[in-house]
């Protein structure tokens, strides 16, 4: 039944706190992709994402018991990576790859409307400060509002509307900028 | 173009240079492997707090139960010591009722015996 890929990851989380293992694993490899890219976009380095990400994996299975559904254990994952990557951030210095997810994307890239700008976007949002870049990630990756963001950062939401209406600017500025940059 | 438009625009490019992007193959076969790595632990978590608890219901047990027994000897040796004084009590009383009675009989005796004088 763990195996099943039709299981609602309710189900499965029903069925991993019970301690079925392949369950378990089966909701790793569901949410995997979500809590990967933001441990990446957030630390800027494929290995620490990793890391990062398995750490997030294994927090949760020890605190499986804690939640309570589908819905909460989206907010957990989102909320846990969200502030482990924070608290690296602040602990150790940057160490970010040039570019650390493109290798990850050179197969889809074929599909990017425009490569250079999504690539030349993804390196600004590198450069916002690490609460600023968590808010934008949690808006145009995970596609939060601003109450939800709010609540998996344990922010005012005007806070979060604030970091969202200047990286916009930001963004925006600094795109202009390199647009109008001799190449 | 329209400031709303701009924002739209920057934000939908936003969202298509955002999409997430998966992990390398056997990321979460990694995942798997560190809970594999660490099963006694796992598995002492439940049973850690259930042994604290034991520990302490023990300790707090003990505790008590000197407390009882260490109240019961001192009620015990109270009730001795009481018991002792009063038969010594009891003892010297007898002792004074037989001093008074052989101090009596003494006097009587001496009041009664006229003195003996020698004829001479």
């Amino acid at each position: 039944m763990s195996g099943d890929e039709e299981c609602t990851s309710g189900e499965l989380l029903t069925q991993a706190l019970a301690g079925e293992r392949a369950a378990f694993g089966m909701l790793v490899r569901r949410h995997q992709r979500s809590v990967y890219s933001l441990a990446l976009r957030m630390v800027a380095d494929t290995h620490a994402a990793e890391d990062l990400a398995q750490e997030v994996f294994l927090q949760l299975y020890r605190n499986l018991a804690s939640v309570s559904s589908e819905e909460h254990l989206a907010f957990w994952l989102r909320r846990v990576t969200m502030h482990r990557a924070i608290d690296r951030l602040r602990r150790e210095p940057r160490h970010e790859s040039a570019a650390p997810e493109e290798a990850a994307r050179a197969a889809s890239e074929a599909h990017e409307a425009d490569p250079i700008l999504e690539r030349r976007l993804r390196s600004l949002v590198r450069e916002l400060a690490p609460a600023a870049r968590a808010v934008v990630l949690l808006r145009y990756q995970e596609d939060l509002d601003p109450a939800e963001i709010a609540r998996t950062l344990k922010m005012p939401v005007n806070t979060v509307k604030s970091h969202l209406k200047r990286s916009l600017a930001l963004l925006r500025e600094r795109l202009g900028e390199s647009a109008e940059a001799p190449t | 173009m329209s400031g709303d438009s701009e924002s739209n625009d920057l934000e939908r490019r936003l969202r298509a240079a955002l999409k997430p992007v998966n992990p390398r193959e056997g990321f979460s076969r990694g995942v798997m492997a560190r809970i594999a790595a660490e099963p006694a632990r796992a598995a002492r978590l439940p049973r850690a707090p259930a042994v604290a608890s034991w520990l302490a219901f023990g300790l707090a047990a003990s505790v008590v139960l000197g407390v009882i027994v260490a109240h019961e000897w001192q009620a015990g040796r109270t009730a001795q010591g009481l018991e002792a004084r009063r038969q010594l009590i009891e003892a010297l009383k007898v002792t004074d009722e037989k001093l008074d009675l052989a101090y009596r009989v003494v006097n009587t005796q001496e009041r009664a015996t006229p003195p003996q004088h020698s004829g001479a």
